[in-house]
């Protein structure tokens, strides 16, 4: 009865897991198959090719663009680290004129949904003449509210004494931040880390307002106009730009799985 | 000269004062304790003397420098944390030699130090471990060997061994006790546990709201409490307080409260005693209990009760009894003991009474 209940089990798992991995798996095959054998539904093609890659890159920038997103997803993500635990170190452990006022505004920005401020974020981009320019893929993302009320919240459990003992040590609050929070904090900045990064790899709408020149284009950007725009010309060319965009992801999610999925669960049991 | 000069420091959050006017000198190689209850300002005074807290008014020095507004790395004073404030990210050899370092101190200087500190508290075997795999009490010697390798002028120590088992803090605080005595380091220790203060202490603070209660050797505080607040706060148990009035009668003078008459006084004292009501105060190791024959009426003078109690420690036994309707405890070291119900004539030592008019003890009354 057991085993049954097992082998049951078992088979709806597999078949949940199939719905989910198939689409997938044959997307990454359909990108080596031939144009003829594009639209069916084998996951192996009987004449693998790598036509799509070679097509998809000279149409397109592609590896032009796919550094333009490491180094724009890079940036933000050790900026949102760095100067957002900052923030929150001041905010979970200074005591400061203004302190309230700082926590509300965090919170505040919080409560504005992203589409509210797109046109007035763009006329400012406009007016300090940053459009087609890395700064305005970079600039508006230095900071992130949830990231530092993630981290405020991770900080304000460490102990007090920590803190104390390194001030007896001699540490500024600089180096009580990055020698004895960041170390203590691996959770939760990793998962500030991937959530930051995977965010601003997968944006399209704000890259798409403030990028033209197409050699400042992100992956997902010239992925989108070029799919959109008719640039790819067949299905095969298509997948193949996108599992260009997607790979990198996968691959980082493979090494960072187990940090990943801890920290989600300790962020969650702590927090 | 002192090594550590406290003058008029009060410390105020918002409209909340929680020092008031503290001022004290802590001679050179001395081990202060300062004790009281929770909110009777004795970490924050540490923590101000240790640079965590600003000073609101007031100035503090430290080997005959001001020290009152320097950051705590520039103080010279080193601090034992209540949960010991080991960086759980290092091993115990990088967390005695982070203070150090950061100090620029000679690679072979920190070696010696460190060596020196671990083969003092018995941390050799420890050295490259992380504090999560030490038992409480060595936590415990890391923290203070962190404050040892810094050879600073002064020790603070804010409630350090009110994590550890009662079996182990008795063994720790000899050591610190010990330890203290070898280096001959200036030491202020803060403790909410009076018999910790006494056991240690060179000199004792009793601390109440953020006011200095009494400052004096451990004996003189037991002996010669000020006030109620540090009569009942030294000595375990605590002593006896009965409410009542003093009154002349037969020519001797006596005090009286429901069910008590008790003469202590001989007529020739009798004009240092004020009349009127004022509290006795009697410590229970100073009383004498004997149990009465059912069928005598036992003495008609001094103090007869009813046992509700006994606890026996063995060593000593505590005895609860009503007088009237104050509930007494005395401490004896007989073994006959009285059993509950048992009525009981008690004797109390004259010489060790104390009497308190209002809050302040009146001094002499004897």
């Amino acid at each position: 009865m057991k085993t049954l209940r097992r082998i049951a089990l078992y088979t709806g798992l597999t078949i949940a897991a199939l719905t989910f991995i198939y689409p997938f798996l044959w997307m990454a095959s359909a990108t080596f198959k031939p144009l003829s054998e594009v639209g069916t539904i084998a996951l192996f093609p009987s004449h693998a090719t790598l036509d799509n890659y070679r097509t998809m890159w000279a149409r397109a920038p592609f590896g032009r663009a796919l550094l333009n997103s490491m180094f724009v997803a890079g940036t933000i993500t050790i900026s949102v680290l760095v100067f957002g635990s900052i923030t929150a170190y001041s905010m979970a452990r200074l005591r400061f004129r203004g302190r309230p006022v700082l926590n509300a505004a965090t919170m505040g920005v919080l409560l504005v949904p992203g589409q509210l401020t797109l046109i007035p974020m763009y006329t400012l981009i406009v007016q300090f003449g940053w459009v087609d320019t890395y700064a305005a893929l970079i600039v508006p993302y230095l900071f992130n509210a949830t990231a530092i009320l993630m981290m405020r919240q991770f900080f304000l459990q460490i102990p007090q004494s920590l803190i104390d003992s390194a001030r007896m040590d001699g540490m500024g609050e600089m180096r009580i931040l990055f020698t004895i929070f960041w170390p203590l904090s691996r959770p939760v900045l990793s998962i500030v880390a991937i959530f930051t990064f995977m965010g601003s790899w997968n944006e399209v709408l704000w890259p798409l307002l403030v990028v033209r020149e197409q050699h400042l284009m992100t992956l997902p950007q010239l992925l989108t106009v070029f799919s959109l725009g008719g640039g790819a010309g067949s299905i095969g060319v298509s997948l193949a730009s996108a599992m260009v965009l997607v790979v990198p992801v996968v691959i980082a999610y493979a090494i960072l799985q187990r940090n990943f999925i801890e920290s989600m669960a300790s962020s969650g049991v702590k927090g | 000269m002192p090594s550590v000069h406290f003058d008029h420091v009060s410390k105020r959050f918002g409209a909340t004062t929680v020092v008031e006017d503290f001022s004290l000198d802590v001679e050179d190689g001395e081990l202060l304790v300062l004790v009281g209850g929770s909110g009777s300002g004795k970490t924050t005074i540490l923590r101000m003397l240790a640079g965590l807290e600003e000073v609101t008014e007031g100035t503090i020095r430290i080997d005959d420098r001001d020290v009152t507004a320097l950051p705590p790395r520039d103080r010279d004073v080193a601090m034992v944390f209540q949960d010991y404030g080991l960086y759980p990210h290092m091993t115990v050899r990088e967390n005695l030699s982070l203070g150090l370092r950061l100090r620029k101190v000679a690679r072979t200087e920190i070696d010696r130090r460190v060596a020196w500190a671990a083969d003092m508290l018995r941390l050799e075997p420890l050295l490259d471990r992380k504090p999560k795999q030490l038992s409480g009490g060595q936590q415990q010697r890391v923290a203070m060997g962190r404050a040892m390798v810094r050879e600073p002028l002064v020790f603070l120590f804010d409630e350090p061994l009110s994590n550890l088992d009662a079996g182990l803090r008795a063994q720790m605080r000899i050591e610190i006790g010990g330890l203290q005595r070898r280096l001959m380091t200036t030491t202020v220790y803060v403790t909410h546990d009076q018999v910790e203060a006494m056991t240690l202490g060179d000199r004792i603070v009793v601390l109440a709201d953020g006011r200095i209660q009494q400052i004096g050797k451990p004996i003189e505080l037991y002996r010669s409490p000020v006030n109620r607040f540090v009569a009942g706060f030294v000595g375990t148990p605590p002593m006896n307080f009965v409410d009542g009035n003093v009154a002349q009668k037969n020519g001797s003078i006596s005090f009286t409260s429901d069910g008590i008459d008790f003469p202590f006084l001989s007529e020739r004292r009798a004009s240092d005693v004020p009349s009127g009501s004022v509290t006795l105060g009697i410590r229970p190791e100073d009383m004498t209990v004997d149990v009465l024959d059912a069928q005598s009426d036992g003495p008609t003078r001094g103090l007869q009760g009813r046992v509700v109690l006994v606890e026996r420690l063995g060593g000593t036994s505590h005895i609860h009894f009503d007088a009237g309707p104050h509930r007494l405890l005395a401490a004896v070291s007989n073994d006959r003991l009285p059993e509950v119900g048992d009525a009981i004539s008690v004797r109390l030592h004259s010489e060790r009474i104390h009497l308190f008019v209002g809050d302040r003890r009146i001094s002499s009354v004897i």
